[in-house]
């Protein structure tokens, strides 16, 4: 028996008729069409299919699409303002931290929240924060690094806001 | 020659924004009107006679579109390999018996997903279960269940289908459970023998490991009404897969059109036809419906091929001063139900490492054998990494026993540059003896060997194909101009993570020295590309990166001529500068690449101008009309089998917790002998990603069965390495020059992994002074050795 799901994804408010055992991810992908979001395991264990969920990176492959109702939901779509990109996405291009690119979009929505939180990490806090997420290509070192760069990026970006 | 302008720098992929905001469309991703969603039934038993199968509850499920069984589809032979002497062995379901856990009986295709699963559980299926038999040693004795039966191709072999001269097909009897054996002699093993002052003998176990690849194996099939096939494939290269569907569903190779898809990941895996991939294109064609299929994870580690598990044993010869005399191998290739490339395994598990030992008395040989187990594959380096495991481990034994050092002892046997194999390949190019010294110097060997308890280094070395000389051959590259002096380079090349339209962008621009946004990829279209020999044995840059270059040239070729007749100008004085054709002796005489296009479309007829290039993997080998010529032998390893051979060497620094048996790895070094890195951060990134997955094979990768069953069919109980796991890795690039590859380039990153392997698996043994001979060295197995250890001072 279909429900009504309120969603409120990159900042959109959506109606939705689904049935109460459908998983987030599969309604973001299949009834939202954001297909930048992946699935790589069903069952929360390589981290393809992360997005943010009140800034926090969930598991949408484990989360019903119930339970984001009320909250607000971040994917990939969502993060380049228009065609400017975020610069996490500028930093992942800039460090070749990518190769097939299948768990790029997770990988940076998992920066996007450990440098929300962590304005100066420190690389081993980089490397913990993305510990969850598997990445068969890179090897990580690049990934990190891009997420390194990325912080220093934003923290110049705020500082200035502030003194200007 | 480094006065490069896109060559050997750091170019940032070219579809990075499509990347990065996750607008790269893999197959996974597409969703086509109307589509049908595929599940497959696949079997409980790893050895049963399929005696009924009963689908009528199945079909009656509202929303189920098609049912279909073996008997539908009936005997459509697959593989690999597929000659008169080792005609393909599968079917895409299984007709009369099932041969392994998992092998699909049946097919469904509905609206949904969560309809396709209710229909697989209405199926009735009535096994009759055989014996089963799981050990490859067993399996080979005589009386043991016999995995195969008589095969009677019913088709000429595909070996036939490319014009290989060949005997015709026959009934084919596998005789206890061998599915194929490899004989490869050089010089005299006997005599080598009896010369050596020292003689060592070990067996290596090297389990199945995964690719695990993070997209699901999927598959998109829409057969069209006037009877064509658009797929959409998550794959390696799309010569091999269009042959097979075209030949399994009986249709023109020209109606077969694999897209370009973005594939989350291959690593060797994705390069041979999977049932899977016929079995959406088959429901598409009853259904005249869209079909996708995509497989769980748990179905793609326990129903897709993982690499190859083999059983080497390994006599080596030893003169006092460490040079080898001769060396006898035996391997046991555990194939699992299917043969698929074992026949290339077990050469390749000769061929590949061939380059790195000067070895004068050597005997090859092995056996793939039947087991009802499941079937395996290729994966980066395939054989490579097993046999160098094992020939690196007794190498450090060797070493060890009779006191000489680890290094020098690499360095003495190692062939020269410009030496010919026995086979007649050549050594043009071979930085080996660079890239181990560098290894070595960078992880500080001789300042470490041997300083501290339950610390230990390791050396490790590989070699590997720059493409090879069977089927697809050869590749091909077009490249057209378009009005506005931008040109479209039309390649088959699949993009799974290399960077392949960064590279073949940088290549065209660094030919036609204009800028590289001028340069639009076309790649990875079977319908648009021409023929292109895929990503797979090391072949994409130096055969179809070559072939680019010659298509970019021709295309340069074809603008100066129009320069000359539109500027007035001789030949010799032209030059292309940022997208302009000018005059050297007075710059202000010049055309713009669009003002060419403008002069072939109003001046020469409406020549659209286009260049093409093309290369051929081995360009002595060939056959036509019966004529052949150095065509290679799988089985005796005789004829040519590359033009190019990309060589690493690895060191790695571990400490062993002696108490745990955990290892933590302190540093990795891989130098790779690739020639000219064509873009220097993707070589790095490939030397990287092979060294991880490298880690992931000594540290805790391996399939487990129990029976048959996969037992760690997920990602809780198969780890993979993740960013915490990493160490401090440097890659070396070696400075060296291919002659024969485009701008000096060569095979780069398979070589890595295999390296990787030896040095960490020898560092292990090193620190806790004890021989590890299989693999992956869990803690319990380092615990057990460092027990074993003790044990032998008291």
């Amino acid at each position: 028996m279909k429900q009504r799901l309120l969603l409120n994804v990159n900042g959109e408010n959506r109606e939705l008729f689904v049935s109460p055992n459908r998983i987030l991810l599969d309604v973001l992908r299949e009834d939202l069409g954001l297909t930048g979001v992946k699935g790589g395991c069903d069952s929360g264990e390589c981290g393809a299919c992360t997005v943010l969920m009140d800034g926090k990176p969930v598991r949408s492959c484990i989360v019903l699409a119930f339970e984001a109702e009320g909250k607000e939901i971040m994917t990939i779509e969502g993060l380049a303002k228009g065609s400017k990109l975020h610069p996490i996405q500028r930093a992942f291009i800039d460090h070749h931290a990518f190769q097939c690119g299948f768990c790029t979009p997770a990988m940076i929505m998992i920066a996007k929240a450990f440098l929300d939180n962590n304005p100066e990490p420190t690389e081993e806090d980089a490397r913990r924060a993305i510990a969850g997420n598997i990445c068969r290509c890179t090897g990580y070192d690049n990934v990190v690094d891009a997420i390194m760069t990325a912080g220093r990026d934003l923290k110049r970006a705020k500082d200035g806001n502030k003194n200007g | 020659m480094d006065n490069f302008a896109y060559i050997k720098k750091d170019i940032k992929r070219t579809d990075g924004e499509l990347i990065v905001t996750g607008k790269a469309g893999y197959t996974f991703d597409l969703h086509l009107p109307g589509m049908l969603f595929a599940k497959i039934l696949g079997s409980p038993y790893a050895h049963a006679k399929v005696k009924n199968i009963d689908v009528q509850d199945a079909r009656r499920l509202e929303g189920v579109k098609a049912v279909v069984t073996g008997d539908d589809i009936g005997f459509r032979r697959f593989s690999f390999i597929d000659t008169p002497a080792y005609p393909a062995d599968q079917t895409p379901l299984a007709i009369d018996k099932v041969r392994f856990v998992g092998e699909g009986v049946a097919a469904v295709a509905a609206t949904s997903e969560e309809i396709a699963s209710k229909a697989l559980d209405l199926i009735k299926v009535e096994y009759e279960e055989l014996p089963a038999v799981f050990d490859p040693e067993e399996a080979m004795k005589e009386g043991a269940p016999a995995v195969h039966d008589i095969m009677e191709p019913n088709t000429t072999t595909a070996w036939e289908d490319f014009g290989i001269p060949s005997t015709k097909s026959r009934p084919y009897k596998t005789i206890n459970n061998i599915s194929n054996k490899v004989n490869i002699e050089n010089g005299d093993i006997q005599k080598g023998f009896e010369e050596a002052d020292y003689i060592r003998e070990d067996r290596f176990v090297i389990p199945s490991t995964a690719h695990m690849a993070l997209e699901p194996h999927v598959a998109v099939a829409d057969y069209q009404p006037t009877g064509k096939l658009e797929v959409w494939l998550s794959h390696m290269g799309y010569e091999h897969k269009r042959f097979w569907l075209a030949k399994l569903l009986d249709i023109p190779m020209s109606k077969v059109r694999v897209h370009k898809a973005y594939v989350g990941g291959a690593f060797g895996g994705k390069i041979s036809l999977f049932a899977y991939e016929f079995i959406a294109a088959f429901l598409s064609s009853i259904t005249s419906r869209p079909v996708k299929l995509t497989l769980t994870r748990e179905e793609v580690f326990s129903v897709c091929p993982p690499a190859r598990r083999m059983i080497i044993d390994l006599r080596t010869g030893v003169k006092k001063n460490g040079k080898i005399t001769a060396q006898h191998v035996k391997i046991i290739d555990d194939v699992g139900a299917y043969r698929r490339s074992s026949p290339t395994a077990l050469y390749l598990a000769h061929v590949f490492r061939n380059p790195i030992y000067d070895i004068s008395n050597l005997k090859h040989e092995g056996c793939g054998v039947y087991t009802n187990k499941l079937f395996t594959t290729a994966k980066r380096g395939h054989g490579l990494q097993q046999m160098m495991f094992a020939v690196e481990s007794q190498l450090d034994i060797i070493c060890d026993e009779l006191g000489i050092d680890k290094c020098e002892m690499r360095l003495k046997n190692f062939r020269r540059k410009g030496d010919s194999l026995p086979n007649g390949d050549k050594l043009r190019s071979y930085a080996l003896p660079q890239c181990l010294e560098a290894a070595v110097e960078k992880i500080g060997w001789k300042e470490k060997y041997g300083s501290k308890p339950f610390k230990g280094l390791g050396i490790g070395t590989a070699s590997m194909f720059s493409g090879a000389h069977n089927f697809p051959f050869a590749s091909g590259a077009m490249i057209r101009l378009n009005h506005d002096g931008r040109v479209i380079l039309y390649t088959g090349q699949t993009e799974f993570g290399i960077g392949v339209d960064t590279v073949m962008a940088q290549i065209v621009a660094e030919v036609l020295n204009c800028p590289i946004d001028y340069v639009i990829v076309n790649s990875g279209d079977s319908e648009v590309s021409p023929h292109d020999i895929g990503n797979w044995l090391s072949a994409g840059m130096f055969v179809s990166g070559e072939a680019v270059r010659r298509a970019a040239s021709d295309l340069k070729n074809r603008m100066v001529k129009y320069a000359t007749l539109g500027l007035e100008v001789p030949e010799k004085d032209l030059e292309l500068e940022k997208g302009w054709i000018l005059s050297r002796s007075d710059r202000s005489k010049r055309l713009s690449f669009s003002d060419i296009s403008r002069y072939g479309i109003q001046m020469a007829d409406g020549d659209p101008i286009i260049g093409r290039g093309f290369v051929k993997c081995v360009p002595e080998v060939y056959f036509w009309k019966g004529k052949y010529n150095k065509t290679a032998s799988l089985s005796s390893g005789r004829g040519r089998f590359t033009e190019a051979y990309g060589l690493a060497a690895a060191t790695a620094e571990v400490e062993v917790d002696p108490e745990t048996g955990k290892v933590e790895v302190l540093q990795l070094v891989v130098a790779d002998d690739c020639g000219t890195p064509i873009n220097i951060k993707s070589v790095e990134g490939q030397v990287m990603s092979q060294a991880v997955m490298g880690l992931g094979d000594v540290l805790f990768e391996g399939i487990e069965f129990n029976n048959g069953v996969v037992m760690n069919s997920n990602l809780l109980d198969y780890l993979v390495p993740t960013a915490e796991d990493i160490p401090k890795i440097d890659s070396i690039i070696a400075d060296s020059y291919e002659p024969n590859g485009p701008f000096g380039a060569k095979e780069v990153g398979e070589t890595s992994r295999a390296a990787a392997i030896s040095a960490i698996a020898n560092a292990i043994c090193n620190a806790v002074g004890e021989r590890i001979f299989s693999l992956p060295m869990t803690s319990d197995k380092i615990r057990n050795a460092i027990a074993k250890k003790k044990g032998d001072r008291l």
